[in-house]
């Protein structure tokens, strides 16, 4: 009758333990394999799947809470980074900021510019929401899975924005050169710190997201709209306002994601592209629409994938996210924990 | 309290209401009957502001709210009790409670209908920490009602209270809306179960194609013979 957390029949796991025991036989017979290489797969695996993570996550929140699949997503993500790269090089020239904090200067510009793609990608979540969204569900539809105009107005937006980003930004990759320290040591691997800044971040940002859902007046009220629109007017939530407000607070999520990789790796016009497709992929695994389903899938795919690259094949980096994918919709089209499936009494 | 004159409204391009009267008197409780798809559960999704009001007009303790948001309704005192499946299933009681009493500004008002809502229905204070979707079908309806009731309302309007319960659990249920209208509340039933809607209400209207066709006080309404025969359904109305 009501929402269920399907935990997958038992066939579906079996089948699907068979492959994750012959996968894992494949990579420890690879000549490379080592406990040095296994700790910085997984090191590495961590920190990629949860920027795949956070956008699956802002895919998830989209589409639980709007009942649409939002295909400009990758782009809120690369123009949070250029966001956060653009307050990097206002600020990276300001003398007094290092005459104030001397030791910790990198660190604090680099909070600074987390923050600004926050803010600014929740801002301009919002302002696309209600400018280019909004008047297409007056027109029927609305935001149900029925308002198709809208999932075609998501591919229109990532054409767009990518555009626009190019005319502002122009093609070239740009460094995002954060000093944030020397390499850390753990367990004898040094390792960038940005690696670790990353997931402890994407963490910390995914445990906020919940407890901001679960313990907070407005997150009741989110999770009251996701699931019913009609009711959730009725007792009085503003709906079109907190529509909005869900739309934000997944650009922003995938705003920080955005200058989180920055550092790690390079800042580009068409890098939203990817990460849209492989955070679908993560969303998927993880069980489409769950939450905490999409911060597991996220993991579960840049492990996957860094793991395949590098006992497998490295030359097809890109293939493996949607191999792990095709494979678990396969066996279990439900995804590790499941949809929320909304039933009539 | 509740005024409706010549309403006109329908979903889409397709029109349900032909221009419906009705009112509803201060601390009253009105009984709105009718068949399937007559348009009763119209006017209530009109009056609370789900779908937009064609022509006519909704006045509501003396002001105009005919196509105002659902939530300033809300906060207007007029409150639409859904039924009973249509809670939120995947929170507890005490949280689908709190969601009813979205509007109210301070914590202490919160707990304080909280308690009340649990002084009426017992069973959900038993069952506070229960997830909605574990419940029955009449403590669905009791939370549902409850609910309705957190937002300090002036009136409520419930859209079926009795659809798919017992006879025991209706008139339990029934017994409470009563003492919620003697507590000072207003309230409009919408039902299909003719006779203890009329045993309930001080007054009825019956509803045929989009317009009032029959009105009256209810002991008069329960004799009379073409209620009876044309309005209900088509079966007699046992009484």
């Amino acid at each position: 009758m009501f929402n269920k957390l399907r935990i997958g029949k038992k066939g579906e796991n079996i089948i699907f333990g068979t492959f994750v025991l012959l996968y894992i036989s494949w990579c420890v017979n690879s000549p490379d394999m080592n406990i040095e290489s296994l700790k910085s797969v997984l090191t590495i695996g961590l920190s990629v799947g949860i920027i795949y993570g956070l956008v699956a996550l802002g895919i998830s929140l989209i589409y639980t809470g709007l009942d649409v699949v939002n295909f400009s997503h990758g782009e809120f993500f690369m123009i949070g980074a250029f966001a956060g790269l653009t307050m990097f090089n206002l600020l990276g020239n300001q003398d007094w900021i290092f005459n104030i904090f001397p030791d910790a200067y990198g660190w604090i510009i680099y909070v600074v510019c987390l923050f600004t793609a926050f803010v600014s990608m929740g801002l301009f979540g919002v302002f696309i929401e209600r400018v280019f969204l909004r008047p297409l569900t007056k027109k029927g539809g609305g935001y149900t899975v029925a308002g198709m105009g809208i999932i075609i107005c998501g591919f229109g937006l990532s054409v767009v924005l990518i555009n626009v980003a190019y005319l502002i930004w122009n093609p070239v990759a740009k460094p995002f050169p954060a000093e944030l320290g020397l390499p850390m040591e753990i367990g004898g691997l040094f390792l960038p710190i940005t690696y670790i800044w990353m997931i402890v971040v994407g963490l910390s940002v995914a445990a906020g997201l919940w407890f901001f859902l679960n313990k907070t007046k407005m997150g009741l009220g989110i999770r009251a709209v996701a699931y019913s629109k009609d009711v959730s007017n009725l007792v009085g939530i503003n709906v079109p306002l907190y529509i909005s407000i869900i739309f934000g607070i997944a650009c922003a999520i995938a705003g920080i994601g955005g200058t989180l990789v920055g550092p790690t790796y390079q800042v580009v016009v068409f890098m939203g592209y990817i990460i849209l497709m492989k955070a679908f992929a993560a969303a998927v695994v993880g069980g489409f629409g769950n939450l905490p389903g999409a911060i597991v899938g996220g993991f579960t795919v840049g492990i996957f994938e860094t793991a395949s690259s590098f006992y497998i094949s490295g030359s097809h980096k890109d293939l493996y996210a949607f191999l792990l994918m095709i494979v678990v919709l396969m066996i279990k089209p439900t995804g590790f924990f499941g949809v929320q499936v909304k039933m009539k009494a | 309290m509740l005024k409706i004159n010549q309403l006109i409204s329908g979903y889409g391009s397709v029109q349900i209401l032909n221009g419906a009267n009705m009112r509803v008197e201060k601390q009253s409780i009105v009984a709105l009957l009718g068949g399937n798809g007559t348009g009763k559960s119209t006017i209530l999704r009109a009056a609370s502001g789900l779908i937009r009001s064609w022509k006519g007009t909704i006045e509501f303790d003396g002001e105009q709210i005919q196509n105002l948001p659902a939530h300033e309704i809300v906060g207007r005192g007029l409150v639409q009790v859904t039924q009973g499946k249509d809670v939120f299933p995947a929170m507890s009681v005490t949280e689908n409670l709190k969601l009813g009493g979205f509007i109210l500004k301070s914590k202490q008002q919160l707990s304080d209908n909280l308690e009340k809502v649990y002084n009426y229905f017992p069973r959900l204070n038993e069952r506070k920490d229960q997830l909605a979707a574990t419940l029955s079908g009449g403590e669905l309806q009791m939370l549902c009602i409850g609910r309705g009731l957190m937002s300090n309302p002036k009136m409520i309007m419930l859209d079926e209270p009795s659809a798919a319960l017992a006879p025991q659990i209706v008139l339990d249920i029934f017994k409470n809306i009563n003492r919620i209208r003697q507590d000072g509340l207003t309230v409009l039933v919408v039902e299909q179960n003719v006779r203890m809607a009329l045993l309930l209400a001080d007054y009825g209207y019956v509803i045929k194609d989009g317009v009032i066709n029959v009105e009256g006080d209810s002991k008069k309404l329960m004799y009379d013979e073409s209620v009876k025969e044309s309005y209900l359904g088509g079966t007699k109305a046992n009484v």
